[in-house]
């Protein structure tokens, strides 16, 4: 009787001709989430078997497993030979010491003498005969005892099914560049296309001396954070403090942070096609900030010449952000109290509603080719 | 680099780390051991105690507990000596004493804060016409370790008891042991200390204990320091704890006053079209506070830093507004715009006056080019 973990996958059952190239992704990431932890893995029909851990390391590839994208879900079982005295034997062992419990069996081993009718009734019989502490309730069972008869010559017996990320293997839908702050909403939206299969690379945006070196530090932890789920990211980090200055200097106070969303969209729009990004990422929420109204999205995107601009987050309350924030731990390190280069030189009243001509006008101050140059020069790259 | 945040951690002293290297490796035995080698570190921790008593306090009349940091030892005065009725202390506490003030507030006990001068000191009259009855404990900080203001604690701590001789007196002397000469009085109950601040390591730090005084443990456990403080002792740090006190005390005077130069030359080399000091002119010569309105206190840190030296910033710079401005630096009258262009400039014995004259040259240049910048 071994312990092993059952993975299974969403969507990719839907897909056609193309399913061997999801397939294929899909468990080079459960590889490359595992990496470190010694295991085998092993295709079943529909269904992924890890075995061969150490069992004490079951809660480090679980923490993992929730974090690859493409798993509906997964179990925790005990792997035995397909005979009735052993699987007896593994369902004793995930029994419940006393409650109410159901016995579901599935076949596929056709060739094995009990139909998974019988092997139920016989493995819940003898489970009641042994203890007396336990009922029989089939409508509502307080734990279930899961029994799938493989054609191998092995069954696995489980209790739980937990639900996995969802979603698509992260690599199946393209690549995306992630603008990511130190703030609560950007690692979300990142998460969010992630989920859909998109690779991710980030880019972050500092103003030092403004701002500090732990605020730089903790965007690269929130960047970590989406790293366990994308298998590995890339942050490349600018310095815009010297736009940020410029526009300071030459520029109407209150288009501050439209002008320098404009040279964040173009710096990032460069950036992509080094990296082969087919999008932009943005962790914008309609109207939650001065400076993400329709008309400061319009006045950003309108600078940017190919690339869509994804921003998932648009139809969401603060709240529901926070409740991701916290679901995917990213939460407890956004909220550090470190300064991001937003707020630095921030106007007391931004423009809400600024209009692409006066931006413009605004913006023919600068010499904006020279600082975007400046800036593209001072990209640091930070492997994750 | 030049480094001018000693109040922050002062580099270790070589010399003193030499000196207790053997209880690293050689000497390594738990002193509460019974066979003789645990013994004899028994003896080493006796001696060290016996040293660190003695040079500001009389051994007769004290006692030391050694802890693992000066905020341990704030933590254990606060919370075994305030508990009941209620609790003052300053507007110009370090957080070590703030943070159990509040915590004590949220247990039910009343906390009063007492005013502070426009230089940091903390204002007598207001903080003694706090004291009645029930006040069971006051903690006012010995130096101030935003603004290096000085405060008389013996004056302060005989006009609490002649008013109420039940109430405890505790004082956070992290700033001030090993650099202000003084002596304990019996009025003062507690008074916190910390090594790293004076050429020790970080991880150790004392908190002295008037005699009589009976005083619930803080942490509990194996019964080591007498049962006030449980765990295996950090022998290490302790000894070289004492071999950094014993050094700072034997030349306390020498350093004194050659800091006070260091000092001096520092305020008369800064611009004044730039600088305002907040420190007083009777401050701690190792703690020179000045504000530079229009900027920002981490700006200039950070330019200041890529030219060569280290300077602190007295405010916890936060996003959050409310917290962004240091309390301390509010309450001695400061307004918000210079509040944010707060810098500490913390000496050391080992800082020469060329250091201070080119950190004073970085500071005018690094403050000009920035308030042109944001003008």
């Amino acid at each position: 009787m071994e312990k092993v973990v059952i993975i299974r996958y969403s969507e990719i059952h839907l897909k056609g001709k193309n399913r061997g190239y999801f397939e294929r992704v899909f468990s080079q990431n459960i590889e490359k989430s595992l990496k470190g932890v010694k295991h085998e893995t092993h295709r079943l029909s529909g269904r992924y078997l890890i075995e061969g851990f150490d069992e004490w390391e079951t809660e480090v590839i679980l923490d993992k497993l929730k974090r690859v994208f493409g798993i509906h879900s997964y179990s925790v079982a005990l792997k035995t030979a397909s005979d009735m005295q052993h699987i007896f034997a593994a369902a004793k062992e995930v029994c419940s010491i006393s409650g109410s419990f159901k016995v579901v069996s599935h076949r596929a081993d056709k060739s094995f003498p009990l139909n998974s009718m019988q092997i139920s009734a016989e493995i819940g019989g003898r489970l009641l005969s042994e203890n007396k502490n336990i009922s029989v309730d089939v409508h509502n069972p307080q734990f279930t005892i899961n029994i799938d008869v493989r054609e191998n010559g092995t069954t696995l017996v489980f209790n739980e099914f937990f639900k996995g990320a969802g979603g698509m293997p992260v690599g199946t839908s393209g690549k995306g560049l992630l603008l990511i702050s130190g703030g609560i909403d950007s690692p979300v939206a990142g998460h969010m296309i992630a989920k859909r299969g998109m690779s991710l690379e980030c880019i972050h945006y500092h103003s030092y001396p403004y701002t500090n070196l732990q605020a730089r530090d903790k965007v690269i932890e929130l960047a970590g954070v989406l790293a366990k789920y994308t298998c590995g990211i890339k942050l490349h980090i600018v310095s815009v403090t010297h736009i940020q200055e410029e526009i300071h200097k030459k520029c109407n106070g209150e288009y501050m942070v439209t002008i320098l969303r404009r040279f964040m969209m173009r710096i990032a729009e460069k950036i992509a096609a080094r990296c082969g990004a087919q999008c932009l990422i943005t962790g914008e929420s309609l109207g939650q900030v001065a400076s993400q109204t329709i008309e400061g999205m319009t006045s950003s995107n309108s600078v940017i010449d190919n690339l869509p601009v994804l921003r998932p987050l648009c139809g969401f309350d603060k709240d529901e952000i926070i409740e991701r924030s916290r679901n995917i731990g990213a939460y407890e390190i956004s909220i550090q109290p470190f300064e991001d280069c937003c707020t630095v030189f921030l106007p007391k009243h931004p423009v809400i509603k600024p209009s692409l001509k006066t931006v413009i006008e605004e913006e023919e101050k600068l010499d904006v080719q020279a600082l975007l140059n400046e800036a593209l020069s001072s990209v640091e790259t930070v492997v994750l | 680099m030049i480094y001018l945040d000693n109040a922050a951690t002062t580099k270790p002293d070589e010399n003193c780390l030499k000196l207790a290297e053997k209880y690293l490796y050689t000497d390594f035995y738990n002193p509460s051991a019974l066979y003789a080698e645990g013994y004899g570190v028994q003896l080493a921790l006796k001696e060290a105690r016996k040293n660190i008593l003695k040079t500001i306090a009389d051994c007769e009349r004290f006692d030391l507990i050694f802890t693992s940091c000066g905020t341990e030892a704030d933590n254990h005065a606060l919370f075994c000596g305030g508990k009941r009725g209620n609790v003052i202390t300053t507007e110009g506490e370090h957080s070590a004493v703030i943070s159990c003030v509040n915590e004590l507030k949220q247990r039910g006990i009343e906390v009063r804060f007492a005013r502070l001068n426009g230089d940091g000191s903390v204002n007598f009259e207001h903080l003694l016409s706090l004291v009645d009855e029930k006040t069971s404990l006051v903690s006012v900080i010995h130096v101030g370790n935003e603004t290096g203001a000085i405060n008389d604690i013996l004056k302060i701590s005989a006009a609490i008891k002649s008013k109420n001789k039940y109430t405890l007196f505790h004082s956070d002397g992290v700033q001030a042991f090993g650099k202000i000469p003084f002596r304990m009085s019996e009025n003062i109950d507690l008074y916190s200390v910390s090594a790293h601040k004076i050429g020790g390591i970080k991880g150790c730090g004392a908190l002295f204990k008037r005699k009589n005084l009976v005083l619930k443990p803080h942490v509990y456990g194996g019964g080591q320091e007498n049962g006030y403080r449980s765990g295996t002792e950090n022998i290490f740090g302790i000894k070289n704890f004492e071999f950094a006190a014993h050094r700072k005390y034997s030349e306390i005077k020498e350093n004194f006053d050659k800091v006070k130069k260091l000092s001096d030359t520092m305020w008369e080399r800064l611009d004044k079209s730039l600088f305002v000091r907040i420190s007083g002119e009777n401050c701690s010569p190792y703690i020179l506070t000045v504000g530079a309105s229009g900027v920002r206190g981490e700006t200039i840190m950070h330019d200041a830093n890529d030219l060569g030296l280290i300077v602190g910033n007295g405010s916890a710079c936060a996003s959050n507004e409310k917290k962004r401005y240091s309390r301390t630096i509010l309450a001695c009258g400061v307004n918000e715009s210079l509040a944010d262009g707060i810098l500490r400039l913390s000496f050391s014995f080992e800082n020469t006056i060329e250091e201070v004259v080119a950190a004073a040259e970085i500071l005018n240049k690094a403050v000009k080019y920035r308030k042109d910048m944001m003008a």
